[in-house]
């Protein structure tokens, strides 16, 4: 295998330069690439494309708030989003239930978000919030929504010449938004389930409803449909309605067995977290 | 080859690994600096904890291609301060040390919680030591050693 190539260049510019010309792997804080990649017995982790670092560049660390939108640069870590003031609470509440300190001290947003793992803590909420992503390449940018940019579980719409600079969170105006994460033990667990939901009433009507949850499919499970049949329902919700939107995800969840949880625990619990939303303000 | 350069325990050093070799292979393996330990591997136990620019993470999960310019320290380094003595004894008081390898992990997860915040709650203290995992004592002895440390050293954090 001989050593390794790596890069880990002074400026955005010449990272962007870089990926132009040849296929990297790219690493920002490396807490599932390391672990993903390793090898036995203290060797090197084994990648088998030229290692990209990018956890140190300060164009990737801001958060700035643009009109209304939270822009949020790609490398910022789980500690430096916690302790940012202009980050939602609610994102608080779900980064303070990723791993430990040390792990919030090394791994970033834009990588939960590239890992595209099923259960990542961060996605049910960006996905109710309607996140950007900003992804750059020598040619250009683009902006993708994060439920288009999420294909399945490590797998992202990203390629091999762009690298993801920065996420975008529009405002979000609910009268109540909660995250729940379900797993073993509070702290370095993977979610068996997670689940977001946002509501915000008009005149004793249902305004706005959304909801996402995770762990439950190969990818986030979020329903426009349901959410906008949901707008106008006098609240607190119609029994039958609330059955209506349950058995809807209980035919549109999928959950599998694994070592984590069995599908049939995750469904029942996903969908009394959602009866639970549905029912209480 | 190109030689990662970085500051390891207050001193300027320089290693040829591959990047993507561990921190705490290269801390244990090349500087000899054994304090950290290797548990898991994967990120959950801490018993690899070192500061990385003050903060603490885990060496296992830590490519070293990744660290050049930054100042590591580890426990090697950190025992010699003043406030690992501070810990130190008050672990010992609270008879918070069995076996000992989640130690080091230990103690740097205590000092990272009681830099940042110097008057923890039991709450805080176990959040902040939730990243470390120990076999032994059932945690409720840390726990002690930790508020012990936070009273006794007033003014140090």
């Amino acid at each position: 295998m001989g050593t390794v190539l790596s890069y880990r260049l002074a400026s955005l510019e010449e990272t962007i330069a870089q990926l132009s010309r040849e296929d990297c792997q790219i690493m920002a804080g490396g807490t599932d690439l390391m672990v993903q990649h390793k090898s036995p017995m203290g060797a090197p982790a084994r990648f088998d494309k030229p290692v990209m670092f990018i956890d140190h560049l300060k164009e990737l660390k801001q958060i700035d708030q643009v009109n209304q939108d939270l822009h949020i640069g790609a490398c910022c870590t789980y500690t430096e989003i916690l302790e940012h003031p202009l980050i939602p609470n609610i994102f608080k509440v779900a980064i303070k239930q990723i791993a430990a300190p040390a792990i919030r001290n090394r791994g970033t947003l834009g990588g939960n978000i590239c890992n595209a793992s099923p259960a990542g803590d961060t996605l049910p909420l960006l996905y109710i919030f309607n996140a950007q992503i900003r992804l750059r390449s020598s040619k250009g940018e683009r902006v993708v929504g994060i439920q288009d940019f999420i294909l399945g579980p490590r797998r992202v719409d990203r390629l091999r010449e762009e690298i993801l600079t920065e996420i975008i969170l529009p405002e979000m105006l609910a009268d109540r938004i909660v995250f729940e994460k379900v797993a073993n033990r509070r702290a370095d667990a993977i979610a068996k389930i997670s689940f977001a939901g946002s509501m915000r009433l008009e005149g004793g009507r249902v305004g706005e409803a959304r909801f996402a949850f995770g762990a439950v499919g190969p990818t986030i499970v979020r329903s426009l449909d349901i959410e906008q049949k949901l707008k106008g329902e006098a609240f607190p919700l119609d029994p039958k309605v609330v059955d209506g939107v349950v058995a809807y995800f209980d035919r549109i969840i999928t959950p599998i067995d694994d070592h984590r949880s069995t599908a049939a625990y995750r469904k029942t619990v996903a969908l009394r977290l959602l009866r639970h939303f549905l029912e209480t303000m | 080859m190109r030689v990662i350069k970085f500051q390891l325990n207050g001193r300027e050093v320089e290693t040829d690994a591959p990047p993507t070799a561990r921190l705490i292979d290269v801390l244990r393996d090349e500087f000899a600096y054994i304090g950290s330990k290797e548990g898991c591997g994967d990120g959950e136990c801490g018993a690899c904890s070192v500061f990385v620019n003050t903060l603490v993470q885990n060496s296992c999960l830590i490519p070293v291609g990744a660290i050049e310019g930054a100042e590591i320290m580890t426990i090697d380094g950190f025992s010699q301060t003043e406030l690992f003595q501070m810990i130190s004894e008050c672990y010992s008081e609270a008879g918070a040390v069995q076996c000992g390898f989640c130690i080091p992990g230990m103690v740097m997860a205590s000092a990272a919680l009681l830099s940042k915040n110097p008057h923890p709650t039991e709450e805080e203290i176990r959040e902040g030591i939730s990243g470390n995992l120990c076999r032994c004592t059932g945690y409720n002895m840390i726990v002690d050693a930790i508020d012990l440390a936070a009273k006794k050293g007033e003014g140090l954090w």
